[in-house]
């Protein structure tokens, strides 16, 4: 189950990131400002850069929504469990959600009846299930990743660092939707996200556990 | 054969932050009651975090920690509109539902209409104009009408189970219609079913400025 590919670049890329669960269960748990200074000062100018590529924002809203989503970060710490999700991928959760928030807050006129922590929180935080995936760390994703024909992974970058939709992907790079489709099929198969069994039986097996 | 979960490209924008907010909805009622799909989003996170790993580094401003410090220091202030609560919630088909449902109802309750003798409808609001959400709810032994939809509809059954020419439907189950799509969904005898469901509006998007996406909204670029 662990990843069995080359190490070379990976071992570097561990040198490279702290263990930042541990500075993210020290603020949890301790209210840690000096773990949370570090976490600001690695993860605040990704999260710039994240936010401003994936919705055209500028670098003024753009750090708006880092210092929110900060906030969330600090406020929330105590919910974060390693086993679920690591500090990258539960930080990546909580920027998404600021920035999905920040959009429909200007795009409409009636206030927001929930926020997308609501729709989201209770499968990122409280699911049961995940502990399988979370063995599948951000790491060994990202050796798949590294792997992956460029023009998948180019549609994943899309998706998640652009912000766009399949449909937007599709247009974006002037292919079919069901190109984008595919490609997304196929890099999901090589990251080796298991998904269920389309089409089929009756048998609803995967909703029987 | 019809698939009983959402697609790939519907988990990935589910995680990817890009998927219409009722389309959201019904993948979040979907994830709670199928492990292999929750645990696909999971993972799927992790590129998200990857991406903010491999991310470069804008530098933000220098007193942007000093403000961080500072707002955490004060009183947690939640937003007013997040935390309204929905006292009275009377009816009992609002009160078993996802709390992100009943987030969404006006006084707590739902107007139910009838569509025929065993199929009623209560449409529920999420500011969005490509999609509408409902809850159809089919006597136990009751038949909806035949019926053909302009748009994409996306059903995700809550309780009891359904069925149709394709296949029998259980709770979790998420079945997408294309356009065209003729059926007749029939309720088991036992029990009444309760779905939620997303339909899309029949529209024709050309060019990318007009594919707003419904959750995030670009500025033409
Ligand atoms: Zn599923």
């Amino acid at each position: 189950m662990i990843h069995s590919l080359r190490m070379g670049n990976d071992s570097k890329a561990m040198q490279k990131i702290p263990d930042w669960n541990t500075y993210l269960l020290k603020v949890g748990t301790s209210q840690d400002k000096a773990a949370f200074g570090a976490l600001f000062e690695y993860f605040s100018p990704r999260l710039k850069t994240f936010l401003m590529q994936g919705s055209n924002l500028s670098a003024e809203n753009a750090e708006e929504l880092v210092q929110e989503a900060m906030t969330k970060v600090w406020r929330r710490a105590p919910s974060f469990a390693p086993t679920q999700a690591s500090a990258s991928t539960w930080i990546y959760t909580i920027a998404r959600n600021t920035r999905i928030d920040w959009f429909r807050k200007n795009s409409r006129q009636d206030p927001l009846l929930f926020h997308a922590e609501d729709l989201y929180g209770d499968n990122e935080e409280a699911s049961p299930y995940s502990t399988l995936a979370q063995l599948r760390s951000t790491v060994s994703i990202h050796e798949q990743l590294n792997e992956l024909p460029q023009e998948q992974s180019e549609v994943l970058n899309i998706m998640y660092f652009k912000g766009l939709s399949g449909q937007q992907t599709a247009e974006a790079l002037a292919i079919p939707l069901g190109t984008v489709k595919s490609r997304i099929r196929l890099a999901l198969k090589k990251l080796r996200v298991g998904l269920a069994v389309t089409g089929g039986n009756s048998g609803q097996g995967t909703n029987n556990d | 054969m019809i698939s009983k979960h959402p697609d790939p490209q519907a988990l990935v924008e589910y995680s990817s932050g890009t998927l219409a907010l009722a389309t959201s909805i019904a993948v979040t009622t979907h994830l709670q009651l199928c492990r292999t799909c929750a645990d696909a989003t999971s993972s799927l996170n992790n590129l998200g975090g990857d991406m903010i790993d491999q991310a470069e580094a804008t530098p933000v401003s220098e007193d942007l920690l000093q403000k961080v410090l500072s707002s955490i220091d004060e009183e947690p202030t939640k937003n007013a509109d997040h935390n309204r609560t929905r006292s009275s919630v009377v009816d009992d088909v609002a009160h078993a539902l996802p709390h992100y449902v009943r987030a969404l109802l006006p006084q707590g309750s739902l107007q139910w209409q009838f569509l025929s003798p065993s199929l009623r409808v209560a449409t529920l609001s999420v500011g969005e104009e490509e999609n509408e959400l409902a809850l159809h709810r089919i006597k136990a032994g009751g038949k909806a009408p035949e019926h053909n939809h302009a748009g994409q509809e996306i059903t995700v059954v809550l309780t009891g189970t359904f069925s149709d020419e394709e296949g029998i439907y259980q709770p979790g189950d998420f079945i997408v219609r294309q356009p065209g799509d003729v059926h007749r969904p029939m309720a088991a005898q036992n029990e009444e079913c309760i779905c939620l469901s997303v339909l899309a509006a029949p529209i024709k998007l050309t060019g990318i400025n007009r594919l707003m996406n419904p959750f995030l909204r670009f500025s033409p670029s």
